[in-house]
């Protein structure tokens, strides 16, 4: 019936040439480096890695998260949206070829970014470049997608949202500590979005501002960068080289304040302070990832409940899951403490974690500020290291400011990090109205103002 | 929906469309559903899979309209009577606005009918000879 005629002939073809110079036995080493290397190919800046292995990853990472949003809900649609019907393949067709040639396609959002991509063999770059390029141009936006495929799937996954507390207090701590923009979020969590905005005419247009040249960038790992280039030249030919309209990039300010949701499934609170951007960003703190290192919360040896100080002030409440993070965007960053369990345990210990906090900024101990700051080195290039994370930055980067993220420049900067610097992040920290919401049973969990914190 | 029609093979020929086209009024208008304000698409039987799924992507005017039609059209036939001549569908206005969208569907199903069966034959090697 369909023979592989079906796969469209040029991407075969293309397939076929591209075998011979780049098989390579596992074994051998690449031209391997940690370093991307970019470039721009009709006009569409890219960044590629030639790390070993047969497998490549292929994503497009374009300037439309949830930040970016001029309708509530148009991120997730897009997402959602990316590898339905396209003028060349329907959606069955693209999943069957997918299918066929084994590989694993994606597209998420986060605050900042649209990620839409593919990990494959090696050789199948040809196919897999041309259907992103179908992905971004040549998508159909359809009333009855919309209505028969998108919104279902949106309604899943806010349900999915309203049942995880913490998920929940994290957007409301972003809520109350950017407002717009960065606040918006991650989730559309009422009806109005899908009835009011969501529509295949707001998505097409806000898919043309997303795919257009100025705001996506390529980024490829496992991909020769010639090689990528070659292809991109190929297919991406019509991207629009100019958005519709602007998708603004506003310089983040921080609020601060609280929130108070009730619910019956679960407690969370979340302690939101401001933090650093990225390190493409302008303003890269790097002492607050050694700061939230050193505050902690989770383990990562074995048998040990760790040197952080947030795990020996929560140790009376062993099944409560405490955690620090240095959430970090392009302008700005939130420094997140989150605490989810009984709402007893969280009752009794939030007060504890605030002291730390504080202790801090009296001063901090030699061994365990040493602890911290290899503990924030490690976690920090191990997350760089990491595939998908790296390729989010590299290209978040890229369209951002027109540099990608380097992991050997942040070891860098996190090793000149030093005990007085951390002490004052803590102190400068406390000095702004801090972000907390909680979500759970509202009469246990405590208000900001009791923990002794400013909201 | 889809019963055999000469119609795409005619419409290919001007000269056979020139003969047919008169032809092809006559009889559209003394059908008579224009005389009770319907669309010639009202008249596709819903009673199927494709149709009531074709139904649900009108837009909300078009499913709007096509109620409206055929309720009047009922209520006509109920009283034994005709609409005033102004109210009858004019030519261009019986416009095909269900067909296209069923075609879709039954491209969409035949295609994923197709999909289902395929054979996957591997392409010879570029350099090996067949004997």
């Amino acid at each position: 019936m369909f023979s592989r005629s079906a796969v469209p002939r040029q991407a075969l073809r293309a397939a076929q040439h591209s075998w011979r110079p780049q098989s390579r036995s596992l074994a051998a080493p690449a031209s391997g480096t940690f370093q991307y290397a970019t470039g721009e190919a009709q006009g569409i800046k890219f960044a590629a890695r030639d790390s070993t292995g047969p497998v490549t990853t292929v994503a497009i990472v374009s300037r439309a998260g949830t930040r970016y949003q001029p309708l509530p809900g148009l991120a997730e649609g897009l997402k959602w949206y990316a590898f339905k019907n396209t003028d060349r393949r329907s959606t069955l067709r693209i999943q069957r070829e997918s299918e066929l040639l084994g590989s694993a396609l994606e597209s998420y959002t986060t605050r900042e970014n649209l990620v839409v991509g593919a990990k494959f063999l090696r050789d199948d770059l040809p196919y897999f470049l041309e259907l992103l390029s179908d992905v971004a141009t040549k998508t159909n936006y359809q009333a009855h997608v919309v209505h028969e495929e998108i919104a279902a799937l949106v309604k899943m996954s806010q349900q999915r949202f309203f049942a995880d507390t913490t998920a929940m207090a994290l957007d409301s701590a972003h809520g109350v500590a950017f407002h717009r923009g960065l606040g918006s979020s991650l989730h559309t969590t009422s009806d109005i979005p899908m009835k009011k905005y969501v529509d295949e005419d707001s998505l097409a247009e806000y898919a043309a501002a997303a795919y257009s040249k100025p705001n996506f960038a390529i980024v490829g790992n496992g991909v020769e960068q010639a090689e990528l280039s070659k292809w991109i030249n190929e297919f991406f030919t019509d991207v629009p080289a100019q958005a519709p309209f602007e998708l603004k990039p506003q310089q983040t300010k921080y609020y601060g304040g609280e929130e108070r949701i009730s619910h019956a499934g679960g407690n969370s609170l979340v302690i939101g302070l401001p933090g650093s951007s990225s390190p493409t960003g302008g303003f890269y703190k790097p002492e607050i990832a050694v700061l939230a290192a050193l505050l902690g919360g989770q383990t990562t040896i074995k048998w040990s409940p760790g040197f952080s100080l947030l795990s020996k002030a929560t140790k009376d409440a062993p099944n409560m899951y405490i955690d620090t993070k240095s959430l970090i965007y392009t302008d700005a960053g939130l420094l997140t403490i989150t605490l989810s369990g009984a709402a007893s345990d969280i009752r009794k210990t939030a007060p504890k974690v605030v002291e730390a906090l504080k202790s801090v900024a009296q001063g901090v101990s030699k061994e365990d500020f040493a602890k911290a700051k290899a503990l924030a080195k490690f976690k920090e290039l191990e997350y760089g290291q990491a595939t998908e994370a790296g390729m989010v930055w590299t290209g978040s980067g890229l369209v951002h400011g027109g540099k990608p993220y380097q992991i050997d420049e942040v070891a860098k900067s996190a090793d000149s990090v030093t005990a007085e610097q951390v002490q004052k992040a803590a102190k400068e920290i406390l000095e702004h109205k801090a972000s907390v919401s909680a979500v759970g049973d509202l009469f246990q969990l405590p208000f900001a103002e009791e923990l002794g914190l400013k909201v | 929906m889809s019963q055999p029609s000469l119609a795409p093979f005619i419409i290919k020929r001007p000269w056979l469309r020139r003969w047919m086209q008169p032809l092809s009024n006559w009889y559209m208008d003394s059908a008579g559903y224009r005389k009770l304000g319907l669309r010639v698409d009202d008249l596709i039987p819903e009673e199927s899979e494709v149709v009531q799924l074709a139904l649900k992507r009108l837009s909300p005017k078009e499913a709007y309209d096509r109620v409206f039609r055929m309720r009047r059209a009922f209520q006509c036939s109920l009283t034994h009577q005709l609409l005033p001549k102004t109210e009858w569908t004019k030519p261009d206005e019986d416009s095909a606005y269900l067909s296209p969208i069923i075609r879709e569907i039954e491209k969409e199903r035949a295609e994923r009918e197709d999909l289902d069966s395929l054979t996957i034959r591997k392409k010879p090697e570029p350099g090996s000879r067949r004997h």
